[in-house]
């Protein structure tokens, strides 16, 4: 009887389950997300609608999301130095310290998501190299303010600790798992 | 005017078929919008026990809900919600509608309140048949206590 996005349905979401899964072994590659929501809602929540539950939070310090959006994630809102999930607009950089884990559980640390204006073409070119790229890897990018990437250097120091990145366009994205060195050329 | 707590209680007792039919005709120009995933699972049941007063899990039960915001044409707007004790969702879906139609008294609400008070007969019926049968199940303790009575006042003889 009620129409649900296709974002929300389960289907959609293992098939971007898996989108991530890929993105994360294969660092810079840009993939397409199957799905969109419908009505230009925030392209963000074809990933956060895979990701998120009522186990685990989310920081959105930029609000980019709706009220409504938030109802449809029955996910905790929780401050960004607490936060599982951490959702940015790319190009506005804010400084804050997000969880990086313990040695013990270096996974309880927070993944960033940011949303770029586009991935694979732009003026910020960066080299990847590491687990997942064979030689090196380049990608480029629209609307990713370069502290990003140096905060995220900063964050990665004492690995494992640290933090994972996610680039979403308004249809592609790509990680940048803390295993990856990112070099901007 | 009946209380809003029973109205999800008093619908479910109806055939499913009926409230879809109903529900389905009386949305079919309206808009409706979830506001969260309309979604079926199991929920735990949680029982303390006397000895320690910890809890564990007794069991599990179906649970479904759904909550919905309806626009009609004419542009009002109402929400309603529903947690039934079901697998189906769309029985969920069916009883937030009927919730979110009569609580803003939109077009065909008497449908739903007569619906209400024809559950409410129902589940007052099936009640009483439950308290019936849990008195059949009562033991009469007091009754053990003649028979010692007799038996003792026997050997003492």
């Amino acid at each position: 009887m009620l129409a649900i996005d296709p974002v929300w349905q389960a289907d959609t979401q293992q098939a971007h389950f898996r989108l991530l899964l890929d993105a994360m072994a294969y660092p810079g590659r840009c993939l397409i997300l199957k799905t969109l929501p419908i009505d230009g809602g925030q392209v963000a929540l074809s990933v956060l609608s895979t990701l998120l539950d009522a186990e685990v939070s989310l920081a959105d310090p930029h609000k980019l999301l709706k009220d409504d959006d938030w109802k449809m994630l029955q996910t905790n809102s929780v401050a960004v130095d607490e936060a599982d999930y951490i959702l940015c607009t790319g190009s506005q950089f804010t400084r804050f310290t997000p969880k990086l884990g313990r040695l013990k559980s270096p996974e309880q640390s927070a993944t960033l998501i940011l949303v770029v204006d586009k991935l694979g073409v732009g003026d910020l070119k960066l080299n990847l190299s590491g687990p997942g790229i064979q030689y090196n890897k380049l990608l480029s990018v629209t609307g990713l303010a370069a502290q990003w990437l140096a905060r995220r250097e900063e964050c990665n120091i004492a690995f494992p600790l640290g933090i994972d990145l996610i680039l979403i366009d308004d249809t592609q994205i790509a990680a940048l798992p803390r295993t990856t060195k990112v070099e901007i050329l | 005017m009946i209380e809003r707590t029973n109205w999800v209680s008093a619908l479910k007792t109806l055939p499913f078929n009926e409230l879809l039919d109903t529900t389905t005709e009386l949305s079919s120009d309206w808009t409706l919008r979830p506001k969260s995933i309309p979604q079926s699972g199991l929920g735990m049941l949680k029982i303390k026990e006397s000895a320690f007063n910890e809890q564990f899990y007794l069991g599990e039960f179906c649970l479904s809900s759904a909550w919905l915001e309806v626009t009609t044409p004419d542009g009002q707007v109402a929400e309603g919600a529903a947690q039934v004790m079901d697998d189906r969702v769309e029985l969920a879906e069916a009883l937030a509608l009927c919730d979110a139609i009569l609580s803003a008294q939109l077009p065909g609400w008497e449908k739903i309140s007569s619906m209400i008070e024809r559950g409410l007969i129902i589940r007052e019926s099936t009640n009483n048949e439950r308290k019936q049968m849990l008195t059949r199940t009562q033991v009469d303790f007091s009754l053990l206590d003649d028979a010692n009575d007799k038996g003792n006042a026997h050997v003492s003889n």
